[in-house]
Order: structure tokens, then sequence, then C-alpha cells
């Protein structure tokens, strides 16, 4: 089965705004990767003037808080870095119980990758602002410079999630049978960036190795 | 054999699939457009998934109980292989209009354009190339099923996403009203739209469910903007008073209120939040659209004039500029809804032009009572004295039946009635009460007087605090003596038959001359109390009530209560001139206009009593006599 991969535009985001960013996102994918029977639930973005849609499934909500805060944690020890938030959506299949292994694996069909670019807080524009001569207050014209820049995430977000549905509607044919459950139909995964340094690195590798052929991994 | 009969089962499937997808996406489309139509799960207590309906799980996606009008689009909606064509379209203000113009005004201003800005077009695209035979495994239709699971997911997350549904959001709000409003249209058959609309709408389509013998598709055309749109928040206009008041319904009810061409310009609409329903009359049938059902065979040509008595608002004149081609419109994109789903479309759709009573029962109100009389126009009941004779409680909120005589005197009581008849039958006696020369006169006068000033006796108290002492200085005090005794006197013999709260809550054209005796008939009462015969005591009951409410009632001002010491020397004085001695100087003529109000409230009694009334005063002359 082929695993389909998506890779969402980047977005350039202030660290208070990745919360509600990937609140967005993140719901989107599962609300259209939770085909069991679901009451939507809309949700107004409390940031932007988006309304998105989240399954209602509390243990999916939770779930997705806790991975968001992980991400801010990691953010704050590891600022001015591009970072990756990526969503799995896998199968559990039985591998055969082996000598040294009695694991279950896990057959990644569809990944999502969220990319963001958390920016630093603009020090640097109260310094200049300090400096002019213009009687301007410098408060106001950070005001304004985030509210531009407000509007500039608002819109490449609502690109996004357009994306999202785009990629949803034309790959169809890999999602495995919808199980007769309700909520969330397939196991996933979001998986963040680890502590360590060169961990991110080592994700990719992991990811590879567990949705590769399977006789890699024995 | 087997395979055929699979195959008949397959395409039943397949078809059941095709129209509940068909049916499915408008009811996504339409939840996420029109707000009438919207379910409204703000309150947090959602049925549980587990007790869905089993209608309601087609295609995992719980969107709560269909509105009636989506069964009677689907009854219409039998052939699967028509498109279904769905216009979303935005009724505003042209642009000539001034937000603040009245929407629906016969003066050209403001006249509502319709623009489609969305049209969804859902279909099963039957595949001519594909054979029939060739139909793909059992479990195709399954696959089918699952990937139009996705696409209505897809399709529910891009109604949230599109321009409109700021719209629709600002529209569902309850706090706005708002000078747009939207509504839908369904058809088989897509209307041209104009070159206009068609350079700046965009094209969106959703990537088809394979299907066997053809596909399911979902496409879009839309305006990707809606900036160039007058909408904004109608303005409230402020409540205009009616100066012309015609009075009540209930003077009379088959009475035809004159309806103007324009009439009072836009009073009401966008009247929303102020719940006094003054709302221009002739709106009044499409405001609920529950009742306009009532009263159907009344609702553009029969102004309902004014707004149901609860609400105690003056009568407004009817407006004969009704929009029915906006009603039209509405009805045409609105299908017969549930009564629940009525009322908050008319608070949502209909908010600038119509005023949404704060309840759906008004329209009941009327026509379940009288829908004749509903439809010759009613008007809101203003306060009102009551008959006490036909019981206090049920006409203390029906308008003053005697609205045309309201200007005569006495009150609605009959007790003022009969006032006013007996001092009608003896005028002249009226006038010898200021001579002060003829006890017997007198005393018939300030009898009857009493009965009528203590009727009256809050509002003149109100009023006039100098005309009230300038009446005691025209009696005098023999005479005022007599009186006070007498309508004590009849007040404790009425005093269980009627309250006479709410006989004071009257106008004061004329009537508030002969309210200024009350504080001293009612200490002069106790002289004369075994005088009076057991006959009057009906009459004069109502006197003494009066008179002990005004002896009872605080002061309304420091003069009131220096006139009211000053009285008891004034009753034994016997003299007309006493007026120095009180705080506010009387004049003569005010002295003749509260004679004149004494008399009218003499023949009053005297009409009502008949004759025995005056044989036994006559019988007792020396009653009188102080």
């Amino acid at each position: 089965m082929n695993c389909e991969v998506c890779q969402l535009k980047e977005l350039e985001v202030e660290h208070f705004e990745i919360r509600e960013v990937l609140r967005c996102i993140l719901h989107t994918i599962v609300f259209h990767r939770a085909l069991g029977l679901v009451r939507p639930k809309d949700i107004d973005s409390e940031l932007f003037e988006i309304t998105y849609v989240q399954c209602g499934d509390a243990e999916l909500e939770k779930k997705i808080e806790e991975k968001i805060d992980q991400f801010i944690g990691w953010v704050e020890k590891h600022p001015n870095k591009k970072s990756q938030i990526c969503l799995s959506f896998y199968e559990v299949k039985n591998k055969q119980a082996t000598w040294f292994s009695n694991k279950t694996e896990r057959l990644y069909w569809e990944q999502w990758y969220i990319n963001l670019n958390v920016a630093q807080q603009p020090k640097a524009h109260f310094a200049k602002s300090h400096h002019s001569k213009v009687v301007v207050d410098p408060g106001e014209c950070a005001l304004v410079e985030r509210s531009v820049r407000r509007a500039a995430l608002e819109a490449a977000l609502r690109e996004v999630l357009f994306q999202i549905i785009k990629f949803v509607n034309e790959k169809r044919d890999h999602i495995p049978p919808v199980p007769n459950v309700e909520g969330v139909s397939f196991p996933y995964e979001i998986t963040i960036p680890s502590s360590s340094d060169s961990s991110f690195g080592m994700d990719v590798i992991k990811r590879m190795l567990q949705t590769g052929h399977p006789t890699m991994l024995s | 054999m087997a395979l055929q009969g699979s195959s008949q089962s397959e395409s039943g499937r397949h078809e059941q699939i095709i129209s509940q997808f068909l049916l499915k996406s408008l009811h996504i489309i339409l939840d996420s457009r029109i707000p009438s139509l919207s379910r409204h799960d703000l309150s947090g207590e959602l049925t549980p998934v587990s007790r869905v309906r089993k209608s309601d799980k087609w295609f995992n996606l719980v969107l709560g109980e269909r509105p009636a009008s989506l069964e009677d689009l689907n009854f219409w909606h039998r052939n699967v292989m028509d498109p279904m064509i769905i216009d979303v379209i935005l009724v505003h203000e042209g642009p000539s209009s001034s937000a603040t113009d009245d929407l629906y005004t016969t003066s050209g201003v403001g006249v509502p354009v319709e623009t489609v800005i969305e049209r969804w077009v859902v279909q099963y695209e039957p595949s001519g190339t594909v054979p029939p035979q060739q139909v793909e495994a059992p479990a195709s239709y399954k696959k089918m099923y699952q990937k139009a699971i996705v696409l209505l997911r897809s399709l529910y997350s891009i109604m949230r996403l599109l321009p409109a549904y700021r719209i629709f959001k600002q529209l569902s709000s309850l706090n706005q009203t708002y000078n747009f409003d939207l509504i839908y249209k369904v058809s088989s058959f897509g209307e041209l739209l104009s070159r206009a609309e068609e350079k700046v709408m965009k094209q969106y389509s959703f990537a088809p469910v394979e299907a066997p013998s053809g596909r399911l598709s979902i496409s879009l055309t839309y305006q990707p903007t809606l900036s160039g749109f007058n909408l904004a928040p109608s303005t409230p206009v402020p409540p205009n008073i009616i100066t012309d008041y015609v009075g009540s319904p209930a003077a009379d009810p088959l009475k035809v209120f004159p309806c103007t061409d324009k009439g009072i310009p836009a009073t009401s609409f966008s009247f929303r939040r102020i719940h006094s329903p003054t709302s221009v009359p002739f709106q009044r049938p499409h405001s609920w659209s529950s009742g306009i059902h009532r009263v159907a065979p009344f609702k553009q040509n029969h102004p309902l004039c004014g707004s149901p008595p609860a609400h105690h608002t003056p009568p407004v004149p009817c407006h004969s500029s009704s929009p029915p081609d906006i009603y039209g419109y509405r009805i045409q994109g609105y299908r017969p809804p549930s009564h629940k789903k009525g009322i908050s479309f008319d608070e949502h759709q209909l908010s600038p032009p119509f005023l949404p009573s704060p309840s759906p029962s008004p329209p009941t109100y009327f026509s379940s009572g009288n829908p004749f009389r509903t439809a010759q126009g009613t008007e809101t009941a203003p306060v009102s004295i009551p008959l006490p004779n036909m019981g206090r409680n049920s006409r203390y909120t029906i308008p003053n039946s005697s609205d045309p005589n309201r200007h005569s005197l006495p009150p609605m009581s009959p007790r003022s009635t009969r006032l006013d008849l007996s001092s009608q039958e003896s005028p002249s006696s009226g006038s010898r009460s200021f001579r002060k020369t003829d006890a017997l006169r007198s005393g018939e006068l300030s009898g009857f007087a009493q009965l009528y000033s203590g009727q009256k006796i809050f509002k003149d108290s109100k009023d006039d605090s100098g005309r009230f002492s300038g009446i005691v200085s025209s009696s005098g005090s023999p005479r005022v003596g007599f009186s006070r005794s007498s309508s004590r006197l009849s007040f404790q013999d009425d005093l269980d038959d009627c309250d006479f709260s709410y006989p004071f809550v009257v106008d004061d054209v004329d009537t508030s001359d002969s309210q200024t005796r009350t504080p001293e008939g009612k200490e002069a009462s106790e002289s004369t109390s075994q005088a009076f015969p057991s006959a009057r005591k009906s009459q004069d009951a109502a006197v003494g009530v009066l008179v002990h409410m005004l002896r009872t009632a605080p002061p309304l001002r420091q003069d009131y209560s220096c006139y009211s010491s000053q009285t008891s020397k004034s009753e034994f004085e016997g003299e007309v001139g006493s007026g120095s001695g009180f705080c506010v100087p009387r004049k003569t003529t005010d002295a003749l206009e509260e004679l004149k109000s004494y008399r009218e409230m003499k023949d009053l009694l005297l009409s009502q009593s008949g004759t025995r009334v005056i044989k036994k005063e006559e019988a007792k002359p020396t009653a009188f006599v102080g």
C-alpha cells in the first residue's frame, strides 16, 4: 500500500500563534480522516477569522492539545528553528512473532507534514524606533506590523486548509476500509521534534524504516 | 441468475446512495448558509451519537434534524439523474439606497437586490461508456460510499472557509439586525447568471467520486469576495411618538382605520431590539410566518394596526407599503418551515423590514379571538379606566371602551356615569352652592360632587393643588362638610364592590375640577352620615372610598399639606372667600368650572338613581342644615 505524503505550505507564526494554527490544521486533517460516525463541531478560531471543524472526540482533542504543548515546549528550547510536525495514519499489522521480536507493525498509509517557522519577537523594531526622530509611538508601529502579519498568516492558513481539502479529495484510493466505529476510524500518530538537536533527522529515519519494506525491520 | 439478482440489488444500492448523497449535500449546504434552517446547537445538549436517528447516520456525518423543507425537496427531486442546483442568494440593498432608509419603502430607495453569491451543482453524471454489465465487485458500492464520505467531509469543511460563511454567521447572530439576508433556491436547472456575475465568480470543483455507471460530482461557482456589497448592521430607528392616536380597538372593534400610502416612514423597521412592536402595521402579517399562515386571507390587504395589547403601545396607522415582492422571495426561497424554524427565520431573514414579534403568539392572539377583528385592524390597548361593574380585573387592560367619550365626564365606572347624570339634572343647584344660602341644594351638589371628585381624587391632586384648594374655598364649609359625610357613608358601603385605585387613571381634561373637595368631604361626612338614606349607598359609597383614599394618600406637595391643615378651619367657617387662608388663591372661574363638573356628576347620579333620590332629598331638607 502506498504511503501518501503531503507537505503543507510553510507558515510563519509567532510564538503565541502556534497553538491556534496547529489546532486548525490538525483538527481539519483528522476530521477528513476520521471516517467513523461523527457529529462535526464548528470551532471559531480564537485568533483568526477562520472556522474549522472538529470531530467532537474528546480523547482526540486531548491528545492534540498534549502534543501542541509538547511542541511549544520544544520551540521554547529551540528558538529560531524551522520545525515540523508530522501527523501520520497507519494500519496495525500483526507481524509474525519471531524469536527476538513480537511487535506489531505499523503500516503508514498517509503522512502530513506541517511546516512552521516560528518567528522571534521583533525586538529590533523597538530599537529602531527608539533611535528614529520621528515622533511615533513604537508600540503603535509594532501593533500595526503585527496586524499586518496576522492578516498574512490568516490568509496563508486559509490556503493551507484549502490545500488539505484538495489533497484529501484527490487521494482517496489508498484509504483503508473504514471500520464500523464512531469517531476516529484509523489509528494516528503525531510526531514532534524531540529534545535532542539531532533528533529530527533520526525521527525521519525511523519513519522511513517503519514505512519501508517489512523485511528491513527484521 | 444470481448475478442478475446481485446486480439488481447493487444498482438499487447505488441509487439509494446517490439519492442520499444528494440529500446530504443539500442539507450540508443549507445548514451552512440559511440561518433559519441551520441547527443552533449552542446549548451543548446534543444528542449523543449513539442516539442519532438512522436517517442522519448516512455518510457517517450527523447533522441533526432535517428541516421540513428538505423533506419536501427530497420528494421533489426524485430523479437522481437530474442535477441539483442550489443557489445561495444574497438579498441586499441596492447601491442607491442609504443604510438608514427603509428597505421596502415605495419611494424606490433601498430596493432590495438579489445576487447569487454561490451556485452549487450536485449531480450524478451517468457514464454512457460503462456498460451496466461490467459492474465491479459487489463491494463496489462500499468503496463508492466511503469515498462519498470523504467528499462530504470536504464539502462540510469548505462551506466554512468560503466568504459566504461570514455572512451566514452574522445573520445567525441574535444580537444584531442587518440590512441583508440569505435565501436559497433549489432547482434542477440553473438560471443563467448575468455576465457581470460570471466575470467575478470563481469556480471550484471537488474531485468526483467514481461510481458504477457514472460519478458523483460537486462543483461550485462563487463570489470570491463580498466586500463590494453594502452589508452592514441595520440602524435601529428611534421610536416615533404617535401624535394622532386614534383610540382603541375596544371602542369600536369593527372600525377600520384608514391606511395612508406612506404612513409613518420606517418607524419600526429594524426594531428588533425594541420589543414594543411599534411595527408598521402592514408589515405585521409578514413578521410571523406562522401567523401569516393562520390569517392567510387577510395577510396582504388587511393591515394589522397596532400591537398586542400586552405591550401597550400606541396604535400605528396602517402602512400600505408592504413588500409583497420580498415576501414572495422569502417564500420562494424558503420552503414551508416548521414553526420553530419559522420564528428564527423571521428573526434572521426578515429582520430589517419586518419586526418580528418577540413572541410567536401575537397573530394567534388575534386570529384565535376574532379574525375579522384582526383583519379590520386592532389597536393597542392603552391603560384605561375599566368599568367596575364588569369586573375590575377583566377590564383593567382592556382599552377604554368609552374612548370617544373620554373627554366627557366622568370616568368609566358606572358610578361616575351616574354622577354625570345626577349633576346634569340640576345645573341650577350647582350654581346655588356657591351662594351658600340654600343648604339643601348645596348639600345635594356637594353630595353628588363628592362622588365625582372622589373618583378623580388622585388625578387632581397630582395636577394642581392650587385648584384643589380653590374648590374648597368656592364650595364653602358647610356644604363641603355635608358632602363629606355623605360621601363617606357611600364609600364604606361600596368598598367591597370595587377597588378605586384604577379609576384615577383618567384623562385630566375636564375632570380635575371636582376632585378637590374630597379632603373636606371626608371629614364632613361624619356629621351627616346618619342623614343619608341607605338608598344612596351605592352612589355615595364610591365617593366615600375616594375620599378615604385621598385622605390617606400622602401629600404630593407641601401646599397640599398646608391646604389640608387649613381645611379643618374652613369647614366650619362657612366662608366662600376663605381662599386667602390657603396656600394658593383660587379664582372664580376655576370654581365655576368645578361647579360645572359637579353639576354633571349630579345629573349622572340623578339619572341613574331616578326620582327616588330626589324625593328622599326633598323629604329631609333639614339633614343638610349645618
